[in-house]
């Protein structure tokens, strides 16, 4: 019985898919349904779900499902001659290099994956050897695990933290009379890579960093002694550096208790509408950060390649709930929509063909526009994808893009601040051992 | 260090100070009386700002009836967890310490399955500030927690003098076997000591929900301050435990303003070793119990 | 135990050849992801078992995740910074775990119960600030830790690769075989009845003449020694060490292990470890409730303690009891037919 059913099965795919070329031979426009295959391309999503670093996985678990559901009813990704309906199969890696590993195998060898984003960091060290040994293509949020080793990984949305140059720049540009900052930042992998950049940044934009950045272990609860020590230096502008959201929330929080009334700039400001209600419009209005809402409609722009970004938001807002966005809520989607490029340029789902279709000419199409691939100089490796990034404002309580700026143009003028600073907190990739 | 760097940054130690004796007098209370590490304290801290999250921020209930909701909430939470955990494993603290990591790990859980894993927002019950001195501030919402120390501990302190309750809390918190003797009923001064113990940690968690923004993980980092202080003190020692939390929270707040977080941490670590190693019994001494 | 005439030791042999052939076979009747459980499982039991060695003088640490995790630091920069062959690398690893507790046993055995407790959790801690401090980040890598750790080196000869999981799987099997028939054999010996006695009688102990704080050290010093061995093992196989891998949570996960198996039997700790990461790795995971994980993984923390107060290990006593009374039962009821007879 099992037999007739498959053989059934298999026939009605070979008449559906005569049909198909027939149709498509025949020039005769049909809905790309027809293809609709019971061909499945498996994507490994590799981050943690359970336990505190969660906030950076699940919501990136959620927005792919919405990118496999929208490009599923437009009848799959066609790769070759096939269209490929795509499943996402989860691990929860917990955040540990081991379990990581563990995951990693069972979703190339068991689930057959044959592509895999992570979240990166602590765990990725410990997927390293699978990558290498099994040929399977990763993707990190994280660069700074890129090393000359790391082949097989690609950072190919948010290279963290490059792009807060694009920020401090704007800022320099639009606000000149601003001279002095400080800089606080948790005393973490995130956080440290950051600080030299934004050093790197006030350098080349002329503005005095006043005393040493200030590190605060990542367990701190009151940020009242923190926010006391940086205003009592009397800056023009704070920096929140990469602070993680539980981190900007309350320092903000306690800038405006204390009363500062200067500038305030950072490289995320997830749930931002929050922190409007807890200070005042005022208070936040010009606060400038990196990660724009999805409901933008600078995002529209020609340049954008994330698809349907308002459509997007929208979605997303509706299936988990108003003020649930956040940075990592989009970005293994634009991931997706890179892979999914590659792959059909490729005409195969091989890991190494994907990559070599990724990288073709040294450009690829990042989220925010036409990119190339770069980092032999921070990374050792030209696996980080790199081109413009957003600088984001807080106007009457709403975050607006301002301008989209070149990374790669401020790196060409600055690279040398940039390094020299990397090496002083070593942060480079020839000194983490 | 200006003097009004120097105001601000007692002001900001008054306040640490405040919730973290809030949270150290009820686990100390908790272990004297039961002879259990309860390792969920920091988790009902957290339960205490999740009944905020959902009451005044959620549904809009007044503040203050919040956090006496909070209070009653995580009273009772720990009156479940003496019923259900630590009455059946009452000679067996070890027991009794997985059994609160098993709790622990639930209420993690659920405020996980029930909020989101991602940090809730609580808006301020009040914007008002105390300025003094031209630029040293102090919030109202600040200011509530340091009264609502104030006034707990003094009842607290109060209700142990003068009840009969008291009495017996502090005899079983001395010499349980001998108490019983006494005709004191164990399992109700087991009771009162878990209601009392956690409703401290709810009250702590619902008046500082506004200023930390709750995660379901946020009581990790009360629970090793929290141990940090009851060592300092003298285990056993609500008298001590307020002194620790005064002391640990000063050192702390200075070392974060003058140096940094991390030296702080090392500062907190070492300051407990070496009372370990110097005068294990606690820097206040633990001839007077509870 | 009490020993019980031959028998026991008679158990043992018959028992001892099926277990070892099961153990050897069991890798090839798993998944791939089951045979990389498998070998971290392999090296907690190690753990676990290190850490019970400590627990018979009646002191609990909360220091040992942190001691594993000085064997790990230590081999792995052995290995990468100094150049020297994994093997002998892991055996400094666990060396310099051993001579760490050494110096640590100085101001931390001065203490006893609860206070020893919190006061190796604060030594840990410091000792993990120190990973991290930045003015070490050269050394230890800071936050990020050390990563890119030489591997187990491949036996050529034999073209055994030990990237493969069956394959380290062997070669921890081996090694924590002979390091737990060493524990045991410490723990019969007449040291092992000392510790004993030091926890049962402490002044007894000294009155007599024991120095109990050699005793003590010697107890901490030797499971920080294997404890750092598993750290070796782990780190040579995972390739990365950080300083969050070796925290709070990890101790509580050794802690659990102990209690929730039972520290009074050898295999209390064992039974433990595997019946844990059984359910936690494989069939909870298994059960694709991610978010619900956690929660389900405390209610069986729960339910053991409160249904199971002496640990899993104390099931195993009764279970042998009913068979036998079973057994008696049959003996003396006119035997049954066959197909009444359970399977088993």
């Amino acid at each position: 019985m099992t037999t007739k059913f498959a053989l059934s099965l298999v026939n009605r795919r070979d008449f559906l898919l005569t049909t198909a070329a027939a149709t498509v031979m025949a020039g005769v426009s049909m809905p790309k349904i027809t293809f609709a295959a019971d061909k499945v391309v498996k994507i490994g999503f590799l981050a943690p779900l359970t336990g505190e670093v969660a906030a950076w996985g699940k919501p990136g678990l959620d927005g792919c499902s919405i990118w496999a559901d929208w490009v599923n009813a437009d009848g799959g990704i066609k790769i070759g001659d096939d269209a490929y309906k795509v499943e996402f199969v989860a691990y929860d890696d917990e955040y540990d290099p081991g379990k990581a590993r563990t995951g990693a195998v069972k979703l190339i060898k068991e689930d057959g994956v044959k592509f895999v984003m992570m979240l990166g960091g602590d765990p990725w060290p410990g997927v390293s050897p699978v990558s290498d040994k099994e040929k399977m293509l990763f993707s990190t949020l994280l660069p700074s695990d890129l090393t000359p080793e790391t082949k097989l990984l690609v950072a190919p949305c948010e290279v963290h933290p490059i792009y807060n140059v694009t920020g401090v720049e704007w800022l320099a540009e639009n606000k000149p009379d601003l001279k002095t900052a400080v800089i606080v930042a948790q005393d973490d992998s995130l956080g440290k890579p950051s600080v030299a950049t934004y050093l790197a940044a006030f350098e080349a934009a002329g503005i005095k960093v006043l005393g040493d950045p200030i590190f605060f272990d990542p367990a701190t609860t009151d940020f009242a002694p923190i926010m006391s020590k940086m205003l009592a230096l009397k800056p023009d502008i704070i920096c929140l550096d990469t602070c993680y959201a539980d981190y900007v929330h309350p320092l903000t929080e306690q800038a405006f208790q204390q009363g500062f009334k200067g500038q305030m700039i950072s490289c995320t400001a997830d749930f931002y509408p929050k922190m409007v209600e807890k200070t005042s419009k005022e208070f936040m209005e010009g606060f400038i950060f990196q990660f724009p809402d999805f409901d933008d409609p600078a995002l529209n722009a020609e340049h954008v390649n994330f698809r349907k970004p308002n459509d997007f938001f929208q979605e997303y807002v509706k299936r988990f709930g108003e003020g649930e966005w956040s940075a990592v809520s989009w970005e293994y989607a634009s991931i997706m929509d890179l892979w999914s490029d590659a792959a059909g340029r490729a005409g195969t789902t091989d890991p190494e063909k994907v990559l070599e279709a990724m990288q073709v000419g040294g450009t690829g199409k990042q989220a925010f526009g036409e990119a190339k691939w770069w980092g032999k100089e921070l990374f050792g490796i030209d696996n980080a994808l790199v081109g413009l990034w957003p600088v984001v404002v807080i106007e009457d309580g709403k975050a607006r893009i301002k301008e989209f700026k070149s990374i790669p143009a401020w790196w060409d003028k600055h690279k040398a601040l940039m390094i020299k600073h990397m090496e002083a907190l070593n942060q480079m990739y020839y000194q983490r051992s | 260090m200006t003097v009004e760097l120097l105001l601000q940054t007692i002001v900001n130690a008054t306040y640490a100070a405040s919730y973290m004796a809030l949270i150290a007098v009820g686990l100390v209370l908790i272990f004297g009386v039961m002879g259990v590490i309860n390792f969920a304290h920091g988790e009902l801290y957290m339960a205490g700002a999740y009944v905020i999250v959902a009451l005044y921020a959620g549904s809009g209930v007044p503040f203050f009836l919040a956090v006496f909701a909070g209070l009653i909430f995580v009273g009772l939470l720990g009156l479940l967890m003496e019923y259900g955990l630590f009455r059946p494993l009452r000679e067996n603290p070890l027991g009794g310490l997985i059994a609160s990591i098993g709790f622990l790990l639930i209420l993690q859980t659920v405020a996980v399955l029930g909020f989101g894993i991602r940090m809730r927002h609580v808006p301020p019950a009040t914007q008002d500030t105390i300025v003094f001195m031209d630029g040293v501030v102090l919030t109202y919402q600040r200011l509530y927690v340091i009264v609502a120390t104030v006034i707990l501990l003094t009842a607290l302190w109060l209700f142990l003098r003068k009840s009969k309750f008291g009495w017996a809390l502090r005899a079983c918190a001395q010499d349980r076997e001998a108490a019983a003797l006494q005709g004191i009923s164990i399992n109700q001064t087991a009771r009162l000591a878990m209601f009392i113990g956690a409703a401290l940690a709810g009250v702590a968690g619902a008046l500082t929900a506004p200023l930390v923004a709750p995660t379901p993980f946020m009581g990790h980092a009360v629970i090793i301050t929290a141990f940090i202080i009851i060592i300092v003190g003298g285990i056993g020692s609500l008298g001590g435990a307020v002194l620790a939390a005064i002391l640990y929270a000063f050192v702390y707040t200075f070392v974060t303003t003058i140096y940094d977080g991390t030296l702080a941490n090392i500062v907190g670590l070492l300051l407990m070793l070496i009372v370990l190693i110097v005068k294990p019994t606690g820097l206040f001494g633990a001839k007077e119990r509870a | 135990m009490p020993e019980r005439a031959a028998s026991p030791k008679l158990y043992w042999a018959i028992g001892a050849v099926p277990l070892a052939a099961g153990l050897i076979v069991l890798p090839h009747l798993l998944s791939f992801s089951q045979q990389e459980i498998l070998v971290l499982l392999t090296i907690n039991v190690l753990l676990v078992c290190s850490y019970r060695l400590l627990t018979l003088t009646g002191e609990w640490s909360l220091a040992h995740a942190v001691i594993m995790g000085i064997g790990a630091y230590s081999s792995a920069l052995a290995a990468k910074q100094l150049g020297l062959p994994v093997p002998l690398s892991m055996l400094v690893g666990a060396g310099a775990a051993g001579f760490i507790a050494f110096l640590l046993s100085f101001p931390l055995l001065r203490m006893k119960g609860f206070y020893f407790l919190i006061g190796s959790f604060a030594a840990g801690e410091i000792i993990r600030l120190i990973w991290k401090w930045s003015e070490l980040t050269w050394l230890f890598g800071g936050p990020k830790g050390i990563k890119l750790i030489p591997p187990f080196p491949d036996i050529e000869v034999f073209s055994i690769d030990f990237y493969d999981p069956a394959n380290y799987y062997y070669l921890c099997l081996i090694v924590v075989t002979i390091s737990l028939v060493i524990l045991y054999r410490i723990e019969h010996s007449r040291i092992g009845l000392t510790f004993h006695a030091i926890h049962w009688q402490d002044k007894l102990a000294q009155s007599v003449g024991v120095n109990t704080f050699r005793y003590r050290m010697l107890a901490f010093v030797v499971s920080a020694f294997f404890a750092g061995l598993a750290g070796a093992l782990y780190a040579h196989y995972v390739g990365t060490v950080n300083p969050n891998r070796f925290g709070v949570e990890e101790m509580v996960y050794i802690l659990i292990w102990a209690i929730v198996g039972g520290t009074a039997t050898f295999y209390g700790p064992i039974l433990g470890v595997v019946v844990l990461t059984v359910l936690n790795e494989v069939v909870l995971r298994a059960l694709n409730i991610d978010q619900m994980r956690p929660m389900l993984y405390g209610a069986i923390l729960i339910v053991s303690i409160l249904f199971l107060p002496q640990g899993l290990e104390s099931v195993v006593p009764k279970i042998k009891g009913w068979l036998a009374q079973r057994r008696q039962k049959r003996a003396i009821a006119k035997p049954p037919s066959e197909a009444e007879q359970p399977a088993k």
